[in-house]
């Protein structure tokens, strides 16, 4: 095993890193659902994919961790979530303050971008366009990961 | 509202300054399969911001469907063999 050339073995590289989160909480989700009969009706089904489909967010989330903005707001929104949200949390001063009205396109494609991106509405411009970058780097990472356990586990 | 028009501009996009739009524009190209082989001069910041946004939204549809496709999988195998295929990906 070429443990040295092969990314995946890399244990710092983010689709490792994603791949053991992921593990991890399907794990988590079998367990949690072993007393449930089988086959399980759609109500049942749907919720289980939410639940995987959110431990793939949160897990390459976590995987990045907090020194990405989009990251940030990812496993913020899941915090609160969890705490049962008591009420919205108001921006901080220093986030309102980078909504430069000078350096908004006004354009809808913008404002667009700034709904997908988590955390998006808060950052100037600039760094909107940094985090997305970043942001789409994870989520191919995240596709190719959830395709190749797929993969492996059809064959 | 500015009317100052230039070629490599589009009316709308004349307030971001030059070199947010190459940042915009180097980034952004490398990275969506749509207009990775155009040359940079050609597209547009508006198009770039739309392809961008097009792609994410495509890449969320995908992390749905294989979610949907993952769990249908969980369900009629056992977590034992789910979490071997998991080991297998990572190994190979």
């Amino acid at each position: 095993m070429k443990i040295a050339k092969n990314p995946h073995t890399n244990p710092t590289s983010i689709k490792t890193r994603f791949a053991l989160r992921f593990l991890r909480a399907i794990n988590k989700l079998s367990n949690d659902n072993g007393t449930s009969p089988r086959p399980l009706n759609s109500a049942d089904r749907r919720k289980r994919c939410r639940a995987i489909r959110a431990a793939s967010y949160a897990s390459m989330a976590s995987a990045v961790g907090p020194n990405k903005a989009w990251s940030r707001a990812v496993l913020r929104k899941i915090r609160n979530r969890t705490k049962e949200m008591i009420k919205p949390r108001t921006r901080r001063g220093a986030a309102r303050g980078s909504m430069n009205p000078r350096k908004e396109l006004g354009l809808g494609q913008e404002k667009e971008l700034r709904e997908l991106v988590p955390g998006g509405e808060a950052m100037d411009f600039r760094r909107l366009l940094n985090e997305t970058g970043h942001y789409i780097q994870c989520l191919r990472a995240q596709v190719q990961v959830m395709r190749k356990i797929l993969h492996y586990s059809s064959t | 509202m500015s009317s100052r028009r230039s070629r490599s501009r589009q009316s709308g996009v004349s307030r971001i300054s030059d070199d947010q739009i190459a940042d915009l524009v180097s980034k952004l190209q490398q990275l969506i399969p749509e207009i990775r082989n155009r040359r940079s001069d050609k597209v547009s910041a508006s198009k770039v911001l739309q392809e961008t946004c097009n792609y994410i939204r495509n890449l969320h549809r995908e992390v749905d469907d294989l979610s949907d496709r993952l769990s249908e999988l969980l369900e009629s195998t056992d977590s034992d063999s789910a979490q071997a295929a998991i080991i297998r990906s990572l190994l190979m």
